[in-house]
C-alpha cells in the first residue's frame, strides 16, 4: 500500500532529480565542518551492489518521501571519524565509534533533509541505529529507488545510501 | 557557570561540553533526553541548558515546554543544537521557549559565538 505523500509519484525521478544532486553536498557539508575533512565523492551507483563495511549508521525518513539514509564506514575509518569529532587520537577511539557514527549519520540525514525542505520536500527522521560487526548485511523491503554513493576521506572509503521505498 | 547539556548523543555532548569549555564554563552536567533533564533541573539550579530536538523518551520541544513551567527555570536561557533547519522548526522552537538556536553541522566557532550571546541576554 502506498501511503497518500507517496502514491503516484515516480520515486526513481524523485531519486535523480531531488535527491542525488543534493547528497554529496549534504555529506560534504558535514564532514568538512564536524569532522575537518574534505571528501572526494565518487559516481553514484544504481546497481545492487553493497559496500564492505563494518559500522553502519541509519535512520529513517518519512514525510513527502520515505526511507532510509545509511552511512557505511570500516571500523578504521570510523575511528578517524570519531577521534576527529571528540579531539582524541583515533586509536584511543573504540568505545566512541558507534555513537560517532550515529551522530555523523544524524547530520547528513538532518543535512539533507533541510536542503530537500528548499526543494519543497518535508521529511521528519527519527534517531539513528548502529550496526557494528562484521558479516552482516541490511536487507530493505518495498524499496522502489536506491543509489549508493561512494566518497574517499582521505585513504578510506566510506558510503551512503539512500533508499527510496514505496511504502 | 553550571551548563545542563541534554543529548542522547554522547558523542554531542562532549563537543558541546568541549566548546562550553572554551567559553570559561566550568561545570557541565549531561543528560540524555529531556525526561533526564528536567531530573537534573529538579535537584539542582542551572545559569544555561543547551538541547538537542530529536531525541528518545522526551524530545528538545517537550523538554523546554516542562522546563519553563519550572519556577526555578522560567528564566534560564536555552540554546537548541539540532538538525530541524526549517522555518517552521524554528520558529516551533522559539515559541516553546528556545532562546537562540544552532543549526548542525556547526563549526567550533558559530557554537561559541552562539553561547556567548545566548548567556549576554
Amino acid at each position: 500500500m502506498m501511503t497518500p505523500e507517496t502514491a503516484g509519484r515516480d520515486l526513481t525521478v524523485a531519486m535523480e532529480t531531488i535527491i542525488i544532486p543534493r547528497l554529496a553536498e549534504a555529506t560534504n557539508e558535514v564532514f568538512e565542518t564536524m569532522v575537518l575533512k574534505t571528501l572526494a565523492a565518487g559516481e553514484p551507483m544504481r546497481d545492487k551492489r553493497q559496500p564492505t563495511a563494518n559500522v553502519v549508521g541509519a535512520i529513517r525518513f518519512l514525510g513527502s518521501l520515505s526511507g532510509t539514509v545509511s552511512f557505511y564506514s570500516s571500523d578504521a575509518a570510523a575511528r578517524e571519524i570519531a577521534g576527529a569529532l571528540l579531539g582524541i587520537a583515533p586509536e584511543d577511539a573504540n568505545n566512541e565509534v558507534p555513537d560517532a557514527v550515529g551522530e555523523i549519520t544524524n547530520m547528513i540525514a538532518g543535512a539533507l533533509r533541510g536542503k530537500l525542505a528548499q526543494a519543497g520536500e518535508h521529511l521528519m527522521i527519527t534517531p539513528p541505529s548502529v550496526t557494528r560487526g562484521s558479516d552482516f548485511m541490511a536487507q530493505h523491503f518495498n524499496v522502489a529507488a536506491r543509489v549508493l554513493y561512494p566518497f574517499k576521506m582521505d585513504d578510506h572509503e566510506v558510503f551512503v545510501e539512500i533508499i527510496l521505498q514505496s511504502t | 557557570m553550571r551548563v545542563l547539556v541534554v543529548d542522547d548523543s554522547s558523542t554531542m555532548r562532549k563537543i558541546i561540553a568541549n566548546a562550553l569549555k572554551k567559553v570559561g564554563c566550568d561545570e557541565v552536567i549531561e543528560a540524555g533526553n529531556g525526561q533526564e533533564g528536567l531530573q537534573q533541573l529538579t535537584s539542582s539550579a542551572v545559569d544555561l541548558v543547551v538541547t538537542d530536538w530529536n531525541m528518545p523518551v522526551m524530545n528538545g520541544l517537550e523538554f523546554v515546554r516542562e522546563l519553563r513551567g519550572l519556577a526555578s527555570c522560567a528564566s534560564v536561557p536555552v540554546l537548541m543544537v539540532t538538525t530541524n533547519a526549517e522555518t517552521a522548526d524554528v520558529s516551533g522552537a522559539k515559541d516553546a521557549g528556545v532562546n537562540d538556536y544552532v543549526v548542525k553541522p556547526f563549526t567550533p566557532d558559530t557554537l561559541k559565538d552562539k553561547i556567548s550571546a545566548v548567556m549576554k541576554k
